[in-house]
């Protein structure tokens, strides 16, 4: 699993503050602890910067890449912010992140990436929003992501597609769909393009200490339709460990083989079944109820784990 | 050429859950009401019985309201300064259950001596709202939960910011609460769990998902009780409480029912269109599952009496 650590993000109040006060150690710190933790690159998402981009973003850059060697992923929708942070990167090639297949952003976004020869970000949404339906979304990198690609002579390799995971709480139709369009885009395109999602945003507005649960079942299912890529927290133990575990097919403990049967399940387009689950135990209970409201089978509540 | 209907077997059922308790069961009423308990969608008769139609609750308030359309006074007439004759001409007009609606200028005593009146004017079971107001509908609620210990009342309104209190209240004193989400599957859910954590009877929970009215977001509405229904028959245990909805409520907000003056001409005649929007109202949402719809005029009333009649019979 190829992790783009997610921590360097402005709605953290820690990563607010330390921005204000240019603290260095501070990101150099967070840039080094997730690539130590295992992250393969490092996401930067400082907002849009209106009034200081062209000082903050050359800023960040210079800072992270003092430490560490790993792309940096320039996460903002600011055009002029990401070409002065594209200006100023000198180690690893580096991920944009995003466009969309809205005309603006895909006029603009692809001729940076071709420009600095970066990887870029594509999510399937239009300007009217994001479609429910698997095939919508898969449509969308189809007929406008890819032949936009194509047009300016982006290498397909440096395309990295992102379906849309949006949150269970809220949009839990679009979860199961989100499955499904992960699958299917690895066979929209000759060679397939890349698939990255925002792992995390399955669990928005969802109370804290349900959100891991939630993430690393949505986790095993993704990984169970062939997701390698994604932007996550590479600080979550138990979610590394279900990488791990299904990585390497390791059913060794109960729940490794948990996780291992849901990917399994999904992998074979087929829903986890209740007997796939020793249901006397309180956690593998808990995941059992978690693959439900994933896969919109049982309607979501902040409590559903007392349901 | 004989054509076969495809039916569903649904594996869940909506909980049959009662209102209102008769001398033999502790109360007062002379009647009570019971809703749910089928497992079919609303009159798909073929698949299943719908064992417990729709029914109609009239919405009364303890004193005279200020900002009803002129349509509901001219209904109503006098008995609206009466909250016990207003019960009683109600229950004439053909009302299976009522609502008393409180205001925030009652006091504990003409609160609680309302819903006495009411409840000595009239034998059906009764649904007893508070003014809105989170403390001043606790303030009100409790000691009408007490006076009327038995009785089976519904205790509302519910709301995510305050349920416990009004909860607590109706189960020490064997009443029901009615649990309100604004059109919202999950937070329907959401409350209902809670509701039930605090160790409440689920047959003594009435789902209140809010709705809209005609023209204002009804689509909206439905499409919540409809996902909610479907997943009651599923089997999702807390999505299986019967629903109560406002059309009355809804309605008449609407500057279409409750203005006459000021509007297009081609809009026609004021009272025609008053009742049809009411009327439409509840109909669409009783079609999407609704148990309870609270009403306010006789006429709206009449109108979706007679189309439950030819529902359940069609």
């Amino acid at each position: 699993m190829y992790i783009i650590g997610e921590n360097i993000h402005i709605i953290s109040e820690k990563v607010k503050e330390a921005l204000a006060n240019r603290d260095r150690e501070f990101f150099m710190d967070l840039a080094v602890r997730q690539v130590e933790a295992g992250a393969k690159a490092i996401d930067i998402n400082l907002g849009p910067r209106k009034k200081d981009w062209a000082e903050v973003f050359p800023w960040i850059v210079e800072t992270i890449e003092t430490v560490v060697d790993v792309p940096l992923s320039i996460d903002t929708t600011n055009v002029d912010g990401m070409e002065a942070a594209l200006k100023k990167i000198t180690k690893a090639q580096p991920i944009l992140n995003s466009t969309s297949a809205e005309p603006e952003r895909l006029e603009k976004v692809p001729l940076l990436a071709k420009k600095y020869n970066a990887k870029l970000i594509a999510l399937t949404m239009r300007s009217e929003g994001i479609p429910v339906e698997a095939d919508a979304r898969v449509n969308i990198a189809i007929e406008t992501l890819i032949p936009r690609m194509m047009e300016i002579d982006l290498p397909m390799e440096n395309l990295i597609i992102d379906p849309l995971v949006l949150t269970v709480s809220g949009c839990q139709q679009y979860c199961p769909h989100l499955i499904e369009a992960v699958r299917t885009l690895q066979y929209a395109w000759d060679p397939a393009p890349m698939i990255s999602v925002g792992l995390s945003n399955v669990s928005n507005a969802v109370p804290n200490e349900n959100r891991p649960l939630i993430n690393r079942v949505y986790l095993a299912m993704l990984m169970g339709v062939g997701l390698q890529m994604m932007i996550a927290n590479p600080f979550d133990e138990k979610q590394n460990d279900v990488i791990r575990w299904i990585e390497t097919k390791d059913t060794s403990n109960p729940l490794a083989a948990v996780y291992n049967k849901i990917a399994e399940r999904i992998c074979a387009g087929e829903e986890p079944q209740m007997e796939d689950f020793d249901l006397s135990d309180p956690e593998q209970s808990a995941i059992w109820k978690t693959t439900q409201i994933l896969l919109n089978k049982v309607i979501y509540a902040d409590s559903y784990l007392m349901n | 050429m004989p054509i076969e209907i495809p039916k569903d077997k649904w594996p869940g059922s909506i909980r049959t859950v009662t209102i209102g308790a008769t001398s033999a069961d502790g109360g007062t009423r002379s009647k009570t009401v019971t809703l749910g308990g089928y497992t079919t969608l609303p009159f798909m008769h073929f698949e299943a019985p719908m064992s417990n139609p729709p029914v109609i609750a009239i919405e009364i308030k303890s004193r005279k309201p200020d900002d009803w359309s002129p349509l509901l006074f001219e209904a109503w007439g006098d008995v609206m300064n009466d909250p016990a004759q207003w019960a009683k001409k109600a229950e004439e007009t053909g009302a299976d259950l009522l609502v008393l609606a409180l205001t925030v200028e009652d006091s504990v005593e003409d609160a609680v001596k309302a819903v006495k009146s009411v409840l000595s004017a009239s034998g059906l079971p009764l649904i007893v709202w508070g003014p809105g107001q989170a403390e001043k509908d606790n303030e009100l609620l409790v000691p009408i939960a007490e006076a009327t210990k038995g009785e089976r009342l519904v205790l509302g309104i519910c709301e995510d910011k305050n349920y416990r209190t009004i909860v607590a209240t109706a189960m020490a004193n064997g009443h029901l609460v009615q649990a309100r989400t604004p059109m919202d599957v999950n937070l329907s859910k959401q409350l209902n769990i809670l509701i039930s954590d605090m160790g409440m009877p689920k047959d003594r929970i009435l789902m209140d998902p809010t709705t809209g009215a005609l023209g204002y977001g009804i689509e909206y509405g439905y499409s919540v009780m409809e996902r909610l229904r479907l997943a009651a028959l599923q089997g999702d245990a807390m999505t299986q409480s019967p629903m109560i909805v406002t059309p009355g409520f809804e309605a008449w907000k609407t500057k279409e029912a409750k203005v006459g003056e000021g509007v297009p001409e081609a809009w026609g005649d004021w009272k025609a269109r008053a009742i049809n929007w009411e009327t439409l109202t509840a109909m669409a949402l009783i079609e999407s599952g609704a148990d309870v719809v609270v009403l306010r005029h006789p006429e709206s009333v009449r109108r979706v009496r007679e189309a439950i009649g030819e529902l359940v019979m069609a």
